[in-house]
């Protein structure tokens, strides 16, 4: 199909909207097939200070992160291990959380990226700061940055990414770090 | 060809994050960006007329703030809410709903655009895109036994969609009218229709509908 094609079609949904709004106002789902996704971000290479820097591992638990349910899940987890080994030899704090539904525990975490030592586990919904000491864990140990990576992309990440930052917090969103279970979701969250 | 082209330079353009010694990265796909361009939105989902509980519901109005960012004249969108609006806030005062107002920023209950604005003493909060966050707002619905919240306002993606989720994750029932939902763009909308309709962890709490579709 040829870009006019497309321009014909915006144009005539446009025209059947315009005519529909006649009672009542166009929304969004009287739009939604037109909608078009804008460009996608640029990815920057970030510097980050080890010491007020926290890497936000969220529900990498094997209740969700498995190849039946969402096997874009376990795809990331190399380049997750890796960005996690990095993060460890740098001495940068690492924070786990898994979900209250399903409920989970630290040993659910997937091996491959498991705790070790001290690091925090903690579980909440898909906002991790509710009910549970995240803030105070973060603002505690000095953080000021946090990098979110996580499954799923729309849950945990969105969620929490946006009440770090609304707390003050800087966020780094790696986009090889995130999951869901299609590229919609995936798309959005970014 | 030009498609392919521009997903192959998009993928050669990706550097990934670093911690402390860069190194560039080799051409990926295996991430949201390097897929941007073949993401296809899912349909709709369905509208559904619904029965609100004046004495246990409340109405959100968040940031109707008459100045930009917010619904002044740089977002037309906003604006294109308020009619929609204003018949479905005073339905709710009809039959006696709570009514909250949110604002943000500089501003006050005074600069909320006078076709929705508070009367009497309805409370208005102030905060970020979460209107729990440092407010009363689980206070005052804990008070006044809300059990259902209808979430209008703006931005569609700032606002609305924070809020609404956090209602869910509180394990109080949401509506979201969307013809009261506004933002700069409509893949803004979308995505925060989508996202309250098929979100992880909100357990069909979420109802997606249009104001004139609200029954108290």
């Amino acid at each position: 199909m040829k870009v006019g094609d497309w321009m014909l079609i915006t144009g005539v949904t446009l025209a059947i909207s315009l005519g529909a709004s006649t009672l009542r106002a166009a929304s969004v789902i009287d739009n939604w097939a037109s909608v078009k996704a804008p460009p996608a971000p640029e990815l920057k290479p970030v510097k980050i200070d080890p010491k007020t820097t926290a890497l936000l591992m969220l529900d990498y638990i094997k209740q969700i992160c498995n190849a039946e349910r969402y096997p874009r899940c376990p795809q990331r987890l190399p380049t997750v291990k890796k960005l996690l080994d990095q993060a460890r030899d740098n001495g940068v704090m690492v924070v786990y959380t898994g979900t209250t539904t399903p409920n989970s525990e630290r040993a659910d975490i997937v091996p491959s990226v498991a705790p070790t030592g001290d690091e925090p586990f903690l579980k909440s919904v898909l906002d991790k700061f509710l009910n549970t000491d995240l803030e105070k864990i973060l603002k505690d140990n000095g953080i000021t940055t946090v990098i979110a990576v996580g499954q799923l992309a729309q849950g945990a990440v969105i969620t929490t990414g946006s009440e770090a930052a609304q707390r003050g917090f800087k966020v780094i969103v790696a986009v090889d770090g995130i999951a869901a279970q299609d590229d919609y979701y995936e798309q959005y969250t970014v | 060809m030009g498609r392919r082209f521009a997903i192959i330079a998009m993928g050669m353009t990706i550097t990934a994050i670093m911690i402390c010694n860069p190194v560039s990265s080799s051409a990926r796909a295996n991430d949201i960006v390097g897929e941007w361009g073949r993401v296809n939105p899912p349909p709709a989902p369905a509208i559904k007329p619904v029965k609100a509980d004046p004495k246990t519901a409340a109405l959100l109005m968040l940031d109707f703030v008459q100045h930009d960012p917010y619904c002044g004249d740089g977002k037309p969108r906003c604006g294109g809410t308020l009619p929609a609006m204003k018949q479905l806030l005073g339905n709710a005062r009809i039959h006696g709903t709570v009514v909250i107002y949110s604002v943000a920023g500089k501003y006050e209950a005074s600069d909320i655009a006078k076709d929705v604005a508070p009367a009497g003493n309805e409370p208005v909060v102030k905060s970020k895109a979460d209107k729990f966050l440092n407010t009363d707002l689980e206070k005052i619905l804990k008070e006044k036994g809300i059990q259902t919240v209808i979430v209008t306002g703006t931005s569609a993606n700032g606002a609305v969609l924070y809020t609404a989720s956090e209602v869910a994750l509180r394990g109080l029932k949401v509506i979201v009218p969307v013809d009261g939902l506004s933002a700069n763009d409509l893949y803004e909308e979308q995505l925060t229709v989508w996202q309250l309709a098929n979100g992880p962890g909100f357990g069909g709490q979420v109802t997606i509908t249009r104001g004139d579709m609200i029954e108290f």
